[in-house]
């Protein structure tokens, strides 16, 4: 499954172990985006036992900070009951606004292996 | 000549401010009038560091109107968003219609994140983010922190203006020294 990239949303492909989302997320309205990929991630995390997230956002705003919260919470409770998650975090040299929220959620996540990586 | 013209131009000019919206603001609109702000900071030469700051706070403030401009219009609010050169870096500045309801609630929020330090504000995001939204808010109630965190500073004020109350939200990101 591919949702494909818009002005204000990043493109997110699934596999069926791993998703890989990369590019800017602002839109008018978060919920058209969670829903969907908070249902695909349910789904495929049920059916796999370990499962791998690659984020390359250039920007987000507050309310998609929300959901990208969530996610995090969601993986991390997955982890929690013996799902091998992993999360990377890329961002770009000299973004620290990217650098400083990909540290601020690895801080909260206790199960979930958060990996930071930057990009030249 | 119309010298309202020569005035607009003037004031742009000489304060600096190379990008203004003033209207009707809908979601539409700040999608078409946010790939020409990104073109415009691209443009400065900054570091992705500042242009991602000084884009966030616009992006906050426009949908700040968007949601919450007394003014409604179909799917949005009127109001305006501007972007200037500074001394120092740049000043990111919104002007809106606001209900007294709202006027209380905003300036309430809004001292109490003029008091914090960088510390405190990331202890609130942080509090803010794990919560549900608050009431009366569209988003996650984020937007207010998030400008405190991406600015170097802000301001805001609340001016009385043809029998209505204007809500002034302004935010500057200065340039790292050297």
């Amino acid at each position: 499954m591919i949702i494909a990239a818009t002005n204000r949303t990043p493109e997110i492909i699934f596999s069926a172990s791993g998703c890989t989302v990369k590019g800017e997320c602002y839109p008018e309205d978060i919920t058209e985006l969670s829903k969907p990929v908070m249902k695909k991630l349910a789904k495929d995390l049920a059916q796999s036992d370990a499962y791998s997230i690659n984020i390359e956002l250039h920007y987000f705003n507050s309310s998609s900070a929300k959901f990208l919260f969530d996610v995090f919470e969601f993986l991390d409770n997955a982890a929690s009951q013996g799902k091998e998650i992993e999360v990377t975090w890329f961002y770009r040299q000299d973004d620290d606004s990217m650098e400083e929220a990909g540290g601020e959620f690895q801080e909260d996540l206790e199960n979930v292996l958060f990996k930071m990586t930057m990009l030249n | 000549m119309d010298s309202k013209s020569i005035q607009l131009h003037e004031i742009m000019i000489t304060r600096g401010t190379f990008f203004c919206y003033a209207g009707p603001l809908s979601e539409t609109v700040l999608t078409s009038i946010s790939s020409g702000v990104k073109c415009q900071l691209a443009d400065t030469g900054n570091t992705v560091s500042v242009i991602n700051k000084v884009f966030g706070i616009f992006v906050e403030q426009a949908q700040n109107i968007i949601r919450y401009s007394c003014e409604r219009i179909d799917g949005g609010g009127v109001g305006s968003v501007s972007i200037s050169s500074t001394d120092s870096g740049f000043k990111i500045e919104a002007i809106n219609e606001i209900s007294q309801a709202d006027r209380l609630r905003v300036g309430e929020a809004l001292e109490k994140l003029q008091a914090m330090d960088g510390t405190q504000l990331k202890q609130a995001y942080k509090e803010r983010i794990k919560s549900a939204p608050p009431e009366g808010s569209l988003g996650a109630g984020l937007g207010f922190i998030e400008v405190a965190r991406r600015s170097s500073r802000f301001d805001f004020s609340f001016e009385e203006h043809d029998g209505t109350t204007l809500f002034l939200y302004r935010g500057w990101v200065d340039l790292p020294a050297g």
